[in-house]
């Protein structure tokens, strides 16, 4: 009867302790909320080397979670899996902060590079405008037709731009710019040759 | 014998720190520490080789296998083990290191390769390119292509900027939608100008021509050819050729003329129809043609009634055989223009009612055949 009553005690603490070792779930929840809301600022994108090393240490976490699912109940230990979560949760929080800050640099830039090139190929079509009418408008005739692939490649931009891809729509803008720039001096040398004759009134041709 | 007990004491103390001693020396750690460094140098190139972006496959591969195996290195960190124990975390960190060198050196050998794909196509496709704009300005056809010579120059432009970030396959795709672009161009410039390499076409012109010379040596009067293929005005008098002169035409005069504005010069039989000398011209002397005649009446209602042609465009008309206002100038409107002094020895030959025909070509080695048949040529070459 008194062995009955010693064993008793131990059984009942070693339930408790069986059924204390649980996973934790709320810090793996919130470790794969951060991990999803970082992927979501673009991670993946401005910051690919550490979003993949996240993702790795999700994996890491999750098998040490199944390994220890795996033991006897008696020797479970989900302490590192917690400490697992809590890390990958910090490290996909700082992830985010970083990848929107880069976000925001690289939409910003795209944006000043897109009106750069707005105001380039403005320029270049002002000086279409303003070109004479008449014989002398001939000169110009050919290169109109560049001012106006410009002015629609500028739809391209915006386009990157609408589907967050920044450094595409950038490099495009960049691109925009620069030929506006040369085909405005293009026009001001064809302008220059013909400014030297009089400007004459259009005629049928 | 109590002296004795003291001395075994110390005999088996002695001994035992020795053991002790032996026992420590002889253990080692979990994981050897070069072997941690080694893999963080891989992590370290591949990241150099920016493997997260160019090959995400590879980088997650690694990735997943040595967060794994940093999580068991940071569990086990603390443990030592005696030499003869089997220890498999390190057996599976050294494989991640020669799995993981084989990466890098695979991957750089394949950035590599990348490279000097998207450098050899860029300087393809920019000769490809810079050939087709100088035979096109030498045919005077950049008008026919619109806006498509700007849409390539920039996707060129863009293809450089991908190059120069490492962006590789982006600057290859920039790079092969601008070839893409130069085989639209000359598919355009096949289909709008294929009929100077149309022998029915030219048979056509050459009979034109002919009808021309006849007219001049029956009537023993003159007689004008201009040729637009070549740019050759060419004056016959009794069905004799007097001279010829190189001239100028519309900035789209290579084609044909539909409507007022199109820049084109009108191919057909046309005759003088007045002669303006100094002061009657801005253009130093004209010979007005009789543009539109029958036919180009007749086509340009087709072209109304088909929507070829818009319905706020006129016929047009005006179009002169005329001399340099601006010597600058390289193109007219849809004129056939010439230097002056040649003009005024043009002008004092001629007479109200001198015929003059305007042909594409007369033959069939042509500037413009010859330039869409290299096009075709160089068109697989990118």
């Amino acid at each position: 009867m008194s062995k009955r009553l010693t064993i008793l005690p131990v059984m009942c603490a070693l339930l408790i302790l069986t059924a204390c070792a649980k996973p934790p779930t709320e810090q793996i929840e919130a470790a794969e909320k951060a991990i999803k809301e970082a992927q979501a600022s673009g991670a993946s994108t401005y910051v690919p080397d550490e979003y993949a090393k996240i993702e790795g240490a999700l994996a890491a976490l999750k098998k040490e979670e199944a390994d220890q699912e795996g033991k006897f109940a008696l020797f479970r230990d989900f302490g590192k899996v917690e400490q697992l979560a809590v890390t990958a949760k910090g490290d996909a929080e700082r992830l985010k902060t970083e990848a929107t800050k880069k976000k925001e640099e690289a939409k910003a830039t795209a944006l000043q590079a897109q009106q750069a090139a707005q105001e380039a190929v403005k320029a270049t079509l002002e000086l279409v405008a303003k070109a004479p009418t008449g014989k002398d408008r001939a000169a110009l005739e050919s290169i109109k037709a560049d001012a106006e692939g410009l002015k629609s490649s500028l739809n391209q931009v915006q386009m990157a731009i609408d589907t967050e891809d920044y450094p595409t729509a950038q490099t495009k803008a960049k691109a925009i710019q620069e030929k506006s720039q040369a085909v405005s001096e293009e026009i001001k040398a064809a302008l220059a040759k013909i400014g030297k004759g009089k400007p004459s009134a259009a005629k049928k041709k | 014998m109590s002296g004795h007990c003291p001395r075994i004491t110390r005999a088996i103390l002695g001994w035992g720190a020795l053991a002790l001693a032996g026992s420590l020396s002889g253990c080692v750690e979990a994981v050897p520490q070069d072997v941690i460094e080694a893999v963080e140098n891989i992590d370290r190139d591949l990241m150099e080789l920016r493997a997260a972006e160019f090959s995400p496959n590879d980088y997650t591969q690694f990735t997943h296998q040595w967060m794994a195996l940093r999580t068991r290195v940071q569990a086990d960190e603390d443990l030592i083990r005696w030499p003869w124990e089997p220890n498999d975390l390190e057996v599976a960190l050294r494989r991640l290191q020669e799995e993981g060198s084989h990466t890098v050196a695979r991957l750089t050998k394949e950035r590599e390769s990348l490279r000097r794909s998207a450098e050899n196509k860029i300087a393809r496709v920019e000769d490809r390119f810079r050939m087709m704009t100088l035979q096109v300005g030498a045919i005077d056809s950049r008008f026919v292509l619109g806006q498509r010579p700007v849409e390539t120059d920039l996707l060129m432009k863009q293809a450089h900027a991908f190059y120069e970030q490492g962006r590789y396959d982006r600057s290859l795709d920039a790079s092969d939608r601008a070839a893409q672009n130069l085989a639209t161009q000359a598919a355009v410039l096949s289909s709008e100008l294929g009929r100077y390499a149309d022998r029915g076409r030219i048979s056509q012109w050459q009979q034109m021509a002919k009808d021309t010379i006849t007219w001049s040596r029956i009537h023993r009067t003159s007689a004008i050819i201009i040729n637009k293929a070549d740019r050759i005005l060419t004056l016959y008098r009794n069905g004799q050729k007097v001279l010829s002169y190189p001239v100028r035409l519309g900035f789209n005069g290579i084609r044909e003329k539909h409507y007022q504005g199109d820049g084109a010069t009108p191919e057909g039989r046309y005759r003088i129809s007045n002669k303006r000398g100094q002061g009657q011209t801005q253009f130093y002397r004209a010979l007005v043609l009789d543009y539109p005649n029958v036919d180009d009446r007749r086509r340009y209602q087709l072209g109304r009634k088909t929507g070829r042609i818009p319905a706020s465009r006129a016929i047009g008309g005006q179009i002169e055989i005329h001399g340099v206002e601006n010597e600058l100038m390289a193109q007219t409107l849809g004129c056939i223009m010439l230097d002056n002094t040649q003009m005024a020895l043009l002008y004092d030959r001629v007479e109200q009612g001198t015929p003059v025909t305007i042909v594409g070509a007369l033959h069939e080695q042509n500037s413009v055949a010859l330039t869409l048949a290299t096009l075709d040529d160089r068109r697989e070459e990118t």
